[in-house]
């Protein structure tokens, strides 16, 4: 196959592997009693898209743990007694009582103090936690601080603080920022179920759009768990890697160091993997935390914030490589891509060839750096697909004139000879990966929202196919078997209800429907329901796919 | 950092864009108080929560910067504060002017953080309200003023030539909760002294400044004056006792400063920091001397002496 051309008029598979890729007459050649044809009445077909950055759970799954919701816009203390007691009505047994939330200002209107003291009044005998409003603080009861072991002894997390009476020093049950995670700690994790509802809800969409591999980044041993039983059942209708969580503040991992030596390859199977490993070097442009090369404009030191030391990620990096682990980091500052490409090449001199690393939103980058990822076989991930105008996406773009002129430069990276892959980030962007995929051609806003193009340079659509399959099949490491329609390799494919090259990108690419889903030779979608009740009825059903933002797709 | 110094006072000034914050700072920077003020305009957190209110419109969850720590901390505040601290000429006072949409609660808490403790003290914590523009909230900005409002130990209602009585009644109303120290001014006329509470209490200052020396016997008026009360005794008080009272002190009465003398600690001194409705009690180093109490109360106008007297005596444990 033209590896400038990857899409194909005809295609013969067998044993979930393309055996042919031609014109029709090379396929009647192969045909036999069993072969089935689907005519696509010329629709256009592509490899599958690689989505290499997102998380379904996190968006998902707590909407689906069943939590505590109050649900009143200002609710008062007495309506956050009366929940609190219906909840526990509903959920009996000695069980933690979680969720949101409450506002202080109508316990200052009801003249009381929240905290432990007036919690216990509601419920005493179970673990109860509760966030307020504003995320800026989480009362708790005397029982879920003892499960906590948060006594007037315990110190102060950083980046946060456990309330305290002034005189006592006993903890007030007010915990703000970073001591939630004390309280996360004791907790049980997400239910099992809401995992598995909120991963499988995520493959079923992804699946529907095309997306036929991708990475779900910061997982535990519980997430792995439920993406396992999706696989058990059949029902992993993509390829997943999986990262483990490298921090605790997200979600405790409390096996990763088991997962890391070895436990990790239980979860194995043909289409899961948790060969990977995600951490947070710094932090976000929206609150000037990520880790800029030079100081924040109108600043005279600051340069952001690393959440961990280069010797840490250094070691990390030498140490994971080693035992063929890929760390994904997150560098939003191109300062923290920096010292990553530093950590990676330390690697390199140590163990010689090794893994290919993933740098995480890359959202600025050096110019200076844009080679290193050849030279490195470093993956450039650009995420959140927020490269088009947009409220959102200029609320990222603090960093100056100068710098946002290279605002996820794809560009860069593939024009040093680079590989370039998105990442939805979901929930931080949509889900959807045609958003992304349309704007790095356009850099425009794909519903004429603003009438300006965004920052930064847009790429072909021949570029862009390949940042959204086969780049994506090389940062996975399996670009030899996957990633484009080239006989030999997995019958991954995707027909869609449009041409690519036959339309105006803007406005036109973002929308696109795929009717069918290919994934190793079987149909897992089938969205105008063309093969029902047949041999090739799809994995997922039309009416069964959710949809999150209706908005976004037309 | 070494701990010869005394941590530096922070004031954090809330409100709504045109409430009438930038003339209060130009006042206070402007005026002869003869101290070294830095003052930080906390606008980067703006664009930190439009960006929370977009992807909160957009999907239905967001809580993704919930857990995570990298997300929700103020970083930028951490470092300014830092770089404040750190000056060569150490300011003695740190105004935090925050922005029309960022929620002061966020500054305060990380005002708090472990890092600052030997290094800064919340002072006071001022909301300035603008009763015509609170009748129209809704949505996130009617959230946001329910988030300014709580944090605040003083509401300033500042009346603009709009401002109707009636609006500022209703404002009482439907925004003001019980026990609320309310300044009621008109063009931002603040006294810089309510916002730099220590100029009160020291006595090197003008005492014009300070107003008059209320008694139990004063029966007057004092009008556009500070009056100061004092209390003094040796008996020991009750901490949740005391604890309440001051709560429920008059919604005119600003600030307390001194020392009690507490039964559920009586071997130490106890610091009593008073700022509108926010009361911090501390313990402190053992009694060099005979145990006692010893407050200093200071409101605007009018104090009724006999009853912060009755007030205070109610404690005796
Ligand atoms: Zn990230
Ligand atoms: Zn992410
Ligand atoms: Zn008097």
């Amino acid at each position: 196959m033209d590896p400038g051309r990857p899409w194909a008029e005809a295609v013969a598979i067998k044993d979930g592997r393309f055996i042919a890729v031609g014109g029709r007459a090379e396929m009647d050649a192969l045909r036999d009693e069993h072969t089935r044809e689907v005519d696509l009445q010329g629709r256009f077909a592509m490899p599958g898209l690689y989505d290499m950055h997102t998380h379904p759970d996190l968006s998902l799954a707590p909407g689906y743990a069943d939590y505590l919701d109050v649900g009143l816009e200002s609710p008062t203390p007495d309506d956050i007694a009366k929940a609190i007691l219906d909840y526990a009505e509903s959920h009996p047994g000695d069980g933690w009582i979680y969720g949101s939330y409450f506002v202080h200002f109508t316990f200052r209107q009801a003249e009381i103090e929240p905290g432990c003291e007036w919690l216990d009044t509601v419920m005493p005998d179970r673990p109860v936690a509760i966030l307020d409003r504003s995320w800026g603080s989480m009362m708790v009861n005397s029982k879920a601080l003892a499960l906590a072991n948060i006594t007037a002894d315990t110190p102060d997390p950083g980046n946060g603080f456990i309330q305290r009476d002034s005189i006592t020093g006993e903890a007030t049950g007010i915990l703000i920022d970073g001591a939630y995670a004390m309280i996360h700690a004791a907790m049980p994790p997400t239910p099992q179920h809401a995992l598995k509802r909120a991963y499988r809800e995520g493959v079923q969409y992804q699946s529907s759009r095309g997306v036929v591999a991708t990475k779900y980044v910061h997982v535990c041993e519980h997430r792995l768990e439920a993406l396992k039983s999706i696989d058990d059942a059949g029902e992993m209708t993509l390829r997943v890697e999986a990262a483990i969580s490298w921090q605790d503040d997200i979600f405790p991992v409390k096996r990763r160091w088991e997962l890391l030596s070895g436990e990790r390859h239980y979860y194995r199977s043909a289409r899961l993997n948790a060969n990977a490993v995600k951490f947070h070097f710094d932090g976000v442009h929206e609150t000037r935390s990520s880790y800029l090369s030079s100081p924040w404009p109108g600043e005279e030191k600051w340069r952001g914030g690393l959440n961990l030391t280069p010797e840490h990620i250094t070691d990390m990096v030498v140490d994971l490589d080693r035992r063929g682990i890929r760390v994904i980091s997150h560098c939003t500052g191109d300062g923290a891509s920096d010292l990553f490409l530093d950590a990676v090449a330390e690697a390199r001199r140590v163990n010689g060839g090794g893994v290919r690393h993933q740098c995480a939103h890359s959202t600025l980058l050096l110019e200076e750096n844009l080679a290193r990822f050849k030279e490195l076989n470093v993956t450039a991930e650009f995420s959140p697909a927020v490269w088009y105008p947009s409220d959102f996406a200029y609320a990222r773009t603090q960093a100056g004139e100068e710098k946002m002129k290279t605002l996820y430069n794809f560009k860069g990276v593939l024009d040093a000879g680079g590989v370039a892959v998105m990442g939805t980030d979901w929930p931080v962007s949509n889900i959807n990966p045609w958003i992304g995929f349309e704007t790095m051609v356009t850099r425009k806003n794909p519903w004429g929202d603003y009438s300006e193009p965004f920052y930064g340079e847009p790429i072909s659509l021949e570029q862009a196919i390949k940042v959204m399959t086969i780049n994506g099949a090389w940062s996975m490491g399996i670009e030899h078997k996957a990633g484009s329609i080239e006989v030999g390799k997995s019958a991954d494919l995707i027909v869609l209800d449009r041409n690519l090259f036959e339309l105006e990108p803007q406005g036109n690419l973002h929308n696109t429907r795929v009717d069918i889903t290919v994934m190793e030779g079987e149909i897992v979608w089938d969205r105008l329901d063309q093969f029902e009740q047949a041999e090739l009825e799809a994995v997922w059903k039309s009416d069964q796919v959710p949809t999150f933002y209706e908005r976004m797709e037309d | 950092m070494s701990k010869k110094f005394s941590p530096i006072p922070v004031t954090v000034i809330s409100g709504f864009l045109g409430a009438g914050k930038t003339t209060l700072l130009n006042r206070i920077l402007n005026g002869d108080h003869g101290r070294k003020i830095a003052v930080m305009v906390n606008d980067f957190g703006e664009i930190n929560i439009d960006s929370q209110l977009i992807v909160s419109a957009e999907q239905s969850m967001v809580n993704l910067s919930n857990g995570c720590i990298c997300c929700t901390v103020e970083s930028d505040l951490i470092e300014q504060l830092h770089k404040l601290i750190n000056l060569r000429e150490r300011p003695e006072y740190i105004l935090i002017e925050t922005s029309g949409v960022s929620d002061p609660s966020k500054v305060v808490n990380t005002l708090c953080y472990p890092q600052f403790r030997q290094q800064l003290t919340v002072d006071a914590v001022v909301a300035i309200i603008d009763a015509d523009n609170f009748s129209s909230l809704d949505g996130d900005r009617r959230k946001l003023a329910m988030d300014q409002l709580s944090v605040a130990d003083i509401v300033v209602i500042n009346k603009t030539d709009l401002a109707t009585t009636r609006q500022v009644e209703s404002f009482r109303q439907q925004w003001l909760y019980p026990y609320a120290r309310v300044f009621e001014t008109q063009f931002a006329d603040i006294p810089v002294e309510l916002l730099l509470g220590t100029e009160l209490f020291e006595t090197n200052h003008s005492p014009s400044k300070s107003g008059h020396q209320c008694n139990a016997n004063c029966d007057h008026n004092h009008n556009q004056q500070f009056a100061t009360y004092s209390w003094e005794s040796d008996q020991p008080l009750s901490l949740s006792k005391l604890r309440h009272a001051l709560k429920q002190l008059p919604e005119n009465l600003y600030r307390a400063k001194g020392f009690v003398y507490l039964a559920e600690s009586p071997k130490h001194r106890c610091k009593v920091h008073l700022v509108g409705s926010r009361v911090e009690i501390e313990k402190e180093e053992r009694w060099q001397q005979m145990p006692k109490n010893q407050l200093v109360m200071i409101g605007w106008n009018n104090l009724d002496a006999a009853h912060l007297n009755q007030a205070l005596e109610n404690c005796y444990s």
